[in-house]
């Protein structure tokens, strides 16, 4: 298991706080997941159940079963997956795909990059679910873990990704990813890639 | 950890990987560790039942790859 130290952002003191990115998602994550973050998404989702909203209106992701998703690619060298940890909780969880896709920007075309199949926060970091956010940073560090992923692979820091809606600005703005529109061939969710002068931008 | 290993490819083998490295550019070793994670996720997925296909949207085309 090999771990990295990182630093999150204290939403309440704006204060670092010492994290850890550990590679691979462990049996351990999977059951935070299900024991921790499951909890308080469903009483998010039963709260607006109870003001009438409908599944479109839920948390983004709210379907999402990690299990499933770390069962469906266990020994697959094509797939890494990452865990984020912040003061004995999981924060955050990733699984890249690096055999996948290619580059869509014109100056990169045809090259392969690193997809980035799934991202979550944990969800009392998640201004979604929750009114006050606990962590954040955990995006920030995800991208760039993909980013040295990429490089590992001697393709550049080239990423690519969908994203669900409510993260398209940070993908944009935070990250500085190109916007390649919606895409009609994966339901709807906007494209964005980076190429690699972005990714020496954004990570150095 | 990573290991050494020698590898012998003919002329023409060679020629297609140099191609790919020019094309991609990568090194052969990043090549051929790509196409390790390829063909065992190819294989892994034949393996459970799935299908690989080749289709051409333009021409409407959807040809199935045979894996050996």
């Amino acid at each position: 298991m090999t771990s990295y130290p990182v630093f999150l952002t204290d939403k309440r003191t704006g204060e670092p706080v010492a994290a850890e990115l550990i590679e691979t998602i462990s049996e351990a994550d999977l059951r935070s997941v299900e024991t921790e973050w499951k909890p308080v998404t469903n009483a998010k989702i039963r709260a607006l159940m109870a003001k009438g909203l409908s599944p479109a209106d839920w948390p983004e992701g709210w379907h999402w079963k990690w299990r499933d998703k770390v069962t469906a690619i266990n020994g697959l060298l094509a797939f890494r997956t990452f865990a984020l940890r912040c003061e004995g909780k999981l924060q955050g969880l990733m699984q890249l795909n690096t055999a996948r896709a290619r580059c869509r920007v014109p100056e990169q075309a045809g090259k392969d990059l690193v997809y980035v199949d799934y991202i979550e926060t944990a969800p009392w970091n998640r201004t979604a679910i929750v009114d006050t956010p606990r962590f954040g940073g955990v995006g920030t560090i995800m991208i760039r873990a993909a980013i040295e992923v990429s490089r590992d692979h001697e393709l550049r820091g080239r990423i690519g990704l969908h994203s669900l809606p409510s993260a398209e600005a940070f993908y944009a703005n935070v990250c500085g990813m190109t916007d390649l529109g919606l895409d009609g061939t994966y339901e709807g969710l906007r494209y964005f890639e980076m190429t690699s002068v972005q990714a020496d931008a954004f990570s150095g | 950890m990573k290991k050494t290993m020698t590898l012998n490819l003919t002329d023409t083998e060679m020629q297609v990987l140099q191609d790919l490295c020019d094309k991609k550019d990568l090194s052969k070793t990043a090549v051929l560790r790509q196409a390790l994670r390829l063909y065992q996720l190819v294989d892994v997925r034949l393996e459970q039942g799935g299908k690989l296909f080749f289709e051409d949207e333009a021409k409407k085309e959807k040809a199935e790859l045979m894996v050996l």
